[in-house]
């Protein structure tokens, strides 16, 4: 299975180098992603955000397996309304919205393949590990944070607002304070 | 004020989901085409090689942040209707920490876990699973965190109300400090590469 | 000027980004405080009564617990301090479009009688407002109807019945019923702060629900 695995990292990675087109200008990229966040203010007076996508799939797979339990959790309670499915949310649209951008950006560029993002000294195992925890650590801080990067330090940062811009600062401060430690992974 | 729309009753519940569906597409086209489905380019930020994170999050709020400010000024949007996250500033502090270590850990945030998954990347799928299996932790485990969830609750604050200045000044500032960050940025890369080149002209 | 054509692209944008940083300054966004009205509209919608809701609405849904709307007395502060309708919040008249008052809440005023609840009223649908209201008469027709139901004097079965149905409403908020007025009589007593909802809530005749509940925002 790993060896697999292998093979097809390789392959998809000396593909990627041969068709890929190099990144956009971060700045323009910038500039796209800040007028797509404006859309979303002037058109539905809201900013973007993913975190929130993810807590009602969670909230309407709970309820699907313990109706009583899920309207009883007060956390995934908020995200159970009455009239209306769980799925039907903004940010659920907004998400899978998101997958279709990237794919078409990603077809565009020549940047699509099955592939696994690791630096040469770990393995794809440890790897997708790694991926995991990081996800479920992320969720926990996301969850207290009650947004994530696009949500709180995109949204909130455009809109001056006191608790994201302390959060966006928090989220460099614990990345920098790590990073040296999990430098494997990487290099 | 014509704008938000949605909030003014320009367009019903229905349509405001395809507008998310829309913008949703115009997020994951500028996150993937700015190289975040790449769990290297984003923690490349972290080990100061590449600064994209930086330029391209900074770029976007500034874009934001003077397109509010004009078309407000203009009349033409009311920023009161647009939402803002109540502030918890313990919370978010706490949250910001865990999720500045879950990035450089698992090399993604839970939008770019999405641009990534949606161009192939298997770690960019088990990170989405992740991410869910920490929802649903948390979600499981809520009774008991909730005292630090509500922590810090300060309402609905903004820079401006707290820091005492106004708004127009501080949109400058934070311009200041962006383009000033970005010329930081090319110096500090510029300094890293040269770093890394004498080693491997070697080989 | 030429020195911007030898700019490479990403000093350009620094350079736009600077300019309309440094613009942005004078910038004033805070809401102002001119209505722009468009009378007919405004005066069909008075006669066409969608500008008001009556005390008994306005009893019922705090007996209901409604929580989709903001009670508003506009009113001094030391008139609030010495009675208010339970759940109301004092924005004083002068202060109506300061920025406590958002545009897309449902919003009910009152005063003592009708008058500056109107004028409010005007003066907010005139800022853009959609859902203001006015307490029909204000607290005065609030004493009347809810607080001091008077028993009428030779009912019919239907009189009866409404006049039976108001007595717990009162007692809840504090009041109770009187007898038909004589001429002269001293005003009823209003109930102090304390008074407020000791009773239990009486049974309403079922109703429609606790109103539209608000949308998810968050990210």
């Amino acid at each position: 299975m790993a060896s697999v695995t292998h093979d097809v990292v390789h392959e998809a990675a000396a593909e990627r180098a041969h068709v890929a087109q190099p990144y956009m200008n971060p700045y323009l990229a910038g500039i796209g992603l800040g007028l797509v966040l404006l859309a979303a203010f002037v058109l539905v007076g809201r900013g973007l955000g993913a975190s929130g996508a993810f807590n009602s799939t969670i909230a309407w797979l709970v309820a699907l397996v313990a109706p009583g339990y899920a309207r009883s959790n007060e956390f995934l309670a908020a995200y159970l309304e009455e009239d209306t499915h769980p799925l039907k949310a903004w940010l659920v649209f907004e998400v899978v919205g998101a997958f279709v951008g990237a794919l078409l950006s990603g077809l565009l560029a020549g940047r699509v393949g099955v592939a696994v993002e690791k630096g040469p000294r770990v393995s794809v195992g440890t790897r997708l590990a790694f991926a995991f925890v990081g996800g479920a650590l992320m969720a926990v801080g996301a969850a207290f944070a009650r947004g994530c990067t696009s949500g709180q330090a995109l949204t909130g940062g455009a809109l001056l607002n006191l608790g994201s811009w302390a959060f966006m600062m928090c989220v460099f401060g614990g990345a920098y304070a790590v990073a040296w430690f999990f430098r494997r992974q990487w290099r | 004020m014509s704008a938000p729309f949605y909030k003014l009753d320009a367009f019903g519940d229905e349509a405001s989901l395809i507008v998310a569906f829309l913008i949703g597409i115009g997020f994951g086209f500028f996150l993937e085409r700015a190289g975040f489905g790449s769990a290297k380019k984003l923690v490349s930020q972290f080990y100061l090689n590449d600064l994209a994170v930086f330029k391209v999050m900074f770029t976007a709020i500034v874009t934001a942040m003077l397109g509010v400010t004009y078309l407000s000024w203009a009349g033409f949007l009311d920023p009161s209707l647009v939402y803002l996250v109540p502030t918890y500033w313990v919370a978010q502090v706490v949250g910001g920490l865990l999720l500045g270590v879950g990035f450089v850990v698992g090399g993604y945030c839970p939008g770019t876990s999405v641009v990534s998954t949606a161009t192939g990347k298997l770690d960019g799928l088990v990170f989405v699973f992740g991410f869910a299996a920490g929802t649903l932790g948390f979600a499981l485990t809520f009774p008991l965190v909730k005292g630090l969830y509500t922590a810090g609750d300060l309402g609905t604050r903004t820079l401006p109300q707290v820091l005492g200045i106004p708004y127009g000044i501080l949109v400058f500032g934070v311009v200041l400090v962006a383009v000033g960050g970005f010329m930081g940025a090319t110096w500090v890369e510029k300094k890293m590469a040269a770093k890394a080149a004498p080693a491997t002209a070697t080989e | 000027m030429r020195w911007i054509s030898k700019l490479s692209l990403n000093q350009k944008l620094g350079v736009l980004a600077l300019a309309l940083g440094a613009l942005a300054v004078f910038a004033n966004v805070a809401p102002g405080h001119t209505v722009k009205v468009n009378a007919k509209e405004l005066l069909t919608s008075v006669e066409r009564q969608e500008d008001h809701v009556t005390p008994s609405d306005l009893a019922a849904w705090i007996i209901e617990g409604r929580n989709d709307y903001r009670l508003v007395d506009v009113r001094d502060e030391k008139a609030f301090a010495e009675y208010r309708i339970p759940t109301a919040e004092n924005v004083p008249l002068a202060t109506v479009t300061d920025g406590t008052l958002g545009r897309t809440d449902k919003i009910v005023l009152y005063g003592d009688g009708g008058i500056h609840a109107a004028q409010a009223w005007m003066v907010l649908k005139g800022r853009g407002y959609t859902r203001v209201y006015t307490l029909l008469e204000g607290l005065d027709a609030w004493k009347d109807e809810v607080l001091f139901p008077m028993m009428p004097a030779s009912p019919t079965p239907e009189e009866q019945a409404r006049f039976e149905r108001s007595v717990p409403v009162a007692k809840f908020f504090g009041g109770q019923p009187r007898a038909a007025a004589a001429p002269g009589a001293e005003p009823m007593a209003l109930p102090t702060q304390a008074a407020a909802p000791a009773v239990a809530p009486p049974t309403l005749p079922a109703g429609g629900g606790g109103g539209p509940k608000k949308k998810r925002e968050g990210c």
